[in-house]
């Protein structure tokens, strides 16, 4: 009877008034798992795949250890098998009609909505996740998904025209992972058109239950599979012929190990890499506020990792004080605990919090832990480390769940300092009552996300994303679409992978060239010397190399730039870029305006030189008239950048922002000497970045003769351009640390080594791969993919109340 | 009470440098609901503790002496005897932590907890309850009268336009409104409140007492409210002294709850005895 189950315990908790255990049954998770009989394979094409002869690894609760289920992993013919089924998919699906597409999501919707008791528990057993977060957040926000995705997909021919998906999409998840990152990616994946195979790692069922959802609403069952495997899948998955995508989210520098083994493959990769977050706290913050949102941020199981906290000197006792007051209360416990803030994530996250811990604490910081956390492992009490040297080994890497380094700083600008000054660009809050000073802060953050006074918000229509070494890939919001489009009419990705292209020797050694003549022809003598802040500056080896017409008579001589001299055009063009992005786009239009009409004043000379490159006269002048207007074209396009969005559940607006991405460096093709040249300056400028730029290999001269006006129009250092050996300038662009992007137009070897070289910092790179481009087409030299490409995207939130 | 606000300077810059983000406040205030439960015996000791935090009250204009009997009786007697010996709770002596009335009524409930044998104190709400916008002379009146009448606690409805022009009053408790206001205790303002108090202990240590009242009805809410004095404030707070729930019919559904977690069944109406 129920009177003698609650007996003697009451009279104690009336007195102590203790929290206790609020179990969540998940009964009906390991009834799932049986229907399975406890093993667990593959699911695809909309069947479950179990080969025979796979070694299999078990499934266990993070917290007791217990075996739930065998997982079978994967091998390359399982890969194959999935990736073939994509391929077999896409044909129907991408041939279908948005509208069919939305009703496909929209009902898988509607399943997981039936079944979110299976979703959430599942997830949270063997997660170890607090069950709350997982029911709370993550089932719900994998709907809206779902929904916001299915509007997406049924206006696609309209509000996308001109974009066709790209083909099967190959996702690798990490292993500490909610399936929400899963559901952030495959929804817009699916909603454009493309199908996906995904590779989860060993023990993870929830993708599995998902794809076993999806491949059940009948019609289109291989969009969705999913195979389980060890990351010695990954290149494998990432090389297999048809793939034209890899969505990669998971660890740095697996990432960056990924990057290099990609290029010159067929797939695209994309990557969104590390899981820490930062948090600024001014002195006119709400301090108890601010204090939940660090509790959001890193002890309330929705962040995926730790936190880097900046606290204005001025409040730091206080908030300090508050912090650890508040670390008290916090409760860990088994995930499937409905009252618990924070679960646990098995012995490996634990290992790597004890190993921070200990050497943050050899490096001299102050630790401190608190809460109500069971003693044994795998739990890990919510941990606080100050005083930790800025120098130290400790402070430079990614600080893991559940720790929070907290650093003082004194003025809202040296906050901005130490705040950009990581390789990490992930998402950011800002605490501050002061409008003024949060949008200050929150617009010179060089992150992804910026909430104010908030963190850790989260909406299907706000892109997320990063910059610098989080990596540039977006989900959600129209930017999560565009990863998987590419412009209509554009070939499919094909591998230019050269086995022996050697990354030690490529383009490091000029070839010498020797004077071939004094130059002949009409005057006035071709424009000599590097543009470098805003001046033609002679090269640093002191050499130059012959340019020839289209006949093989010598047009001119040229500059022959090399390593330093880059270093000259990097450091130029990064002096200039404050003072250039700050500009509004107006102003900026304007100088595109003036470089235009200055073009159409020097046509007469630039069309002669096209005619000496083997063009007719009436198509050397249109050439030129079409730069003028590429020029004015985007200048004007500009204007109309960035948007606001309305998010449910807030109240105020978030902002989409474009923001420019720093030095850009750009490569331009053989071809098309003048018009491909201006193309790819407009846009670049347009956006507000500054440029390095290395011009035509056979005609820079066109280019020369541009930056003659760029020096009388331009302030200095805006666009450099350096002429030389175009592959030994490849090299010293891509393997710049300090520039923020790359694009390259010419061989495929050189595409091939600018993409593994970008995996130095992570810098966004597109390559031609050895296709040449229609720059006189519209869709191709002015279409909406360089304008995607010459900026990046902020979301920044911004809740109101009074 | 045993605690005093032995009072300190006033210090104006303590509440202009005060910032409070409604939004973050807003969401605070859903998570904290959401984040802790109790079930079981967590959930029926929870409850029993909460009996003891409330104030019932009944602030009717039709209030008569028989009403007010029936309040203080059910003050003593807040659960069947039988539940709580079912509890092993009986020896406990639980009961609400006072009864609330208009200052007429104080003789009556004075009278009506003497007869039924027991120390609870009466408080009365007083200085022209709800406005307050009486004459000072009048209020201070009104409070010493039912002080003579025997009230031994008194909520005092500030005068509000002195507030809002800045000229601030003290107090041992404070008291999220009167309960007769359109919006009465919600979360995001007693969070606003509790973390105030912390500050103010902070600062001069002494403990203000807080007392949410209107629109608390349910079992789960009042566990809402306990938690979050818990959560915000700590274990210390979690005492008569310093906490209280301005209740009317809260305690029935307490009752109902207690009913069925120790018998497994709903309880009809006429179970349970009326207050």
């Amino acid at each position: 009877m129920a009177a003698t189950r609650a007996g003697p315990r009451a009279r104690e908790i009336f007195t102590s008034l203790e929290y206790g255990p609020v179990p969540e049954s998940h009964a009906c998770a390991l009834a799932w798992l049986d229907t399975q009989d406890r093993c667990l394979g593959h699911y695809v094409n909309g069947k479950w795949l179990k080969p025979e002869h796979r070694n299999s690894v078990p499934c266990q609760d993070p917290i007791t250890g217990e075996n739930l289920a065998s997982c079978l992993q994967a091998q390359a013919e399982d890969v194959a098998a999935a990736v073939e089924a994509a391929r077999m998919a896409f044909k129907s699906w991408s041939a279908h009609p948005g509208v069919v597409r939305a009703q496909h999501l929209t009902r898988l919707a509607k399943v997981i909505q039936k079944h979110q008791r299976l979703l959430w528990t599942l997830e949270s057993l063997v997660t170890g996740r607090a069950v709350r977060e997982v029911r709370d957040g993550d089932v719900q926000l994998a709907q809206q998904l779902l929904h916001y995705h299915a509007i997406q997909a049924s206006t696609q021919e309209e509000a996308l025209a001109g974009w066709e998906p790209m083909g099967v999409i190959g996702l690798i998840l990490p292993p500490t992972f909610s399936f929400l990152e899963m559901m952030w990616r495959i929804c817009p994946a699916l909603a454009v058109g493309c199908t996906v195979v995904a590779l989860v790692p060993p023990a993870s069922p929830t993708p599995l239950l998902l794809a076993q959802l999806s491949g059940e609403l009948g019609p289109f069952p291989g969009v969705l599979n999913v195979i389980s495997g060890p990351a010695s899948l990954v290149p494998i998955l990432a090389s297999q012929p048809g793939i034209q995508k890899v969505a990669f989210c998971g660890a740095l520098e697996e990432g960056r190990a990924l990057r290099r083994s990609l290029a010159g493959e067929c797939a695209e990769l994309g990557l969104a890499l590390g899981t820490e977050s930062l948090l600024l706290l001014t002195d006119t913050a709400d301090i108890d506020s601010a204090v939940e949102g660090v509790v959001d941020a890193a002890w309330s199981d929705r962040g995926p990792g730790g936190l880097r906290l900046l606290i204005q000197e001025s409040v730091w006792d206080e908030a300090m004080r508050r912090l650890q007051e508040r670390m008290g209360r916090l409760r860990s416990g088994r995930g499937l605990d409905g009252a618990v803030d924070m679960g646990a994530r098995g012995a490996a996250a634990c290992d790597l919090v004890q190993r921070f811990v200990c050497e943050a604490q050899s490096q001299g910081a102050q630790v401190f832990q608190a809460g109500d956390v069971p003693s044994e492992r795998p739990f890990c009490p919510p941990t606080l480390v100050s005083n930790l040297p800025p120098a130290s080994p400790c402070a430079q890497v990614e600080v893991p769940w559940p720790v929070v380094v907290a650093s003082p700083f004194r003025t809202a600008k040296e906050a901005l300092l130490v705040a950009n000054g990581t390789p990490r660009g992930g998402s950011a809050s800002v605490w501050s009552e002061r409008l003024g000073q949060a949008l200050e802060l929150g617009y010179g953050l060089q992150v992804g996300t910026v909430w104010i006074n908030a963190h850790g918000l989260r909406d299907p229509s706000v892109p997320t994303g990063g910059c610098k070494e989080s990596g540039c890939s977006w989900h959600g919001g129209p930017d999560g679409l565009y990863e998987y489009l590419r412009p209509s009419g554009t070939p499919a990705q094909l591998s230019c992978l050269s086995k022996n292209l050697n990354y030690d020797t490529f383009g490091l050694a000029v070839p010498s060239t020797l004077p071939a003549g004094p130059e002949i022809g009409p005057s006035p003598a071709p424009p000599y010397g590097l543009f470098v802040g805003g001046r033609f500056q002679a090269p640093g080896a002191r050499s130059s190399r012959p340019i020839r017409d289209s006949s093989g008579n010598l047009h001119g001589y040229v500059a022959e730039g090399g390593a330093k001299d880059i270093r000259g055009a990097v450091e130029a063009a990064h002096q200039a870029f404050p003072g250039w992005a700050g500009q509004s786009p107006g102003a900026r239009a304007a100088l595109l305006w003036a470089l235009a009409a200055a073009l159409e004043r020097r046509k007469s000379t630039l069309a002669s030189r096209l005619e000496r490159q083997g063009a007719e006269l009436k198509a050397a002048e249109a050439e030129v008239e079409l730069s003028a207007r590429r020029l004015r074209a985007w200048g004007a396009r500009v204007q109309a950048q960035g948007h606001t969005l309305q998010v449910a559940g807030l109240r105020g607006p978030v902002l989409r922002l474009r923001e420019p991405l720093g030095v850009l460096a750009v490569v331009c093709p053989d071809e098309w000497p003048l018009l491909a040249f201006v193309s790819l300056l407009a846009p670049a400028l347009a956006y507000g970045n500054t440029v390095v730029m290395v011009p035509s290999a056979a005609c820079p001269l066109l280019a020369l003769e541009v930056c003659q006006d760029m020096a009388t129009v331009f302030p200095a250092g805006l666009a450099n351009v350096v002429t030389g050996d175009r592959d030994h300038l490849t090299r010293c662009l891509a393997l710049h640390q300090d520039i923020q992007a790359m694009w390259y137009f010419g061989s495929a070897q050189g595409s091939q080594f600018v993409e593994w070289a970008s995996a130095g910092n992570l810098k966004p790179v597109w390559a031609s791969r050895g296709c040449p481009r229609a720059w006189d087409q519209e869709a191709e030299g002015a279409g909406p993919e360089l304008g995607l490409r010459a900026a990046r995207t902020k979301a920044l939130w911004l809740p109101m109340g009074d | 009470m045993s605690a005093y606000n032995r009072g300190t300077e006033l210090d104006l810059s303590w509440i202009s440098k005060i910032q409070v983000n409604h939004p973050a406040v807003l969401r605070r205030a859903e998570q904290i609901q959401a984040r802790r439960t109790v079930k079981k015996e967590w959930q029926a000791a929870w409850l029993l503790k909460a009996v003891t935090f409330i104030d019932l009250t009944t602030l009717s204009g039709d209030d008569t002496s028989s009403n007010i009997q029936r309040l203080c009786y059910k003050a003593k007697y807040p659960i069947r005897e039988d539940l709580l010996k079912a509890l092993n709770m009986h020896d406990k002596g639980i009961t609400t932590a006072a009864v609330c009335v208009y200052p007429a009524r104080v003789c009556d409930a004075v009278k009506a907890l003497k007869a039924a044998g027991c120390n609870i104190p009466v408080a009365s709400v007083a200085t022209g309850f709800p406005a307050g916008q009486t004459h000072l002379k009048t209020r201070l009146e009104e409070i010493r009268l039912a002080v003579e009448d025997g009230a031994t606690e008194i909520d005092v409805v500030i005068n509000r336009s002195l507030v809002l022009t800045g000229q601030w009053e003290g107090s041992d408790f404070i008291k999220t409104s009167t309960g007769k206001e359109t919006v009465n205790a919600t979360f995001p303002v007693a969070i606003v409140m509790l973390r105030a108090i912390r500050d103010f202990f902070w600062k001069t240590g002494n403990k203000i007492g807080f007392k949410p009242a209107g629109g608390i009805r349910s079992a789960k809410d009042s566990l809402a409210w306990l938690s979050l004095v818990k959560e915000e404030l700590g274990d210390e707070w979690l005492k008569p002294e310093l906490f209280r729930i301005g209740a009317s019919t809260l305690l029935s559904d307490i009752e109902r709850q207690i009913y069925h977690h120790v018998t497994g069944r709903y309880a009809a109406y006429h179970d349970l005895p009326m207050s």
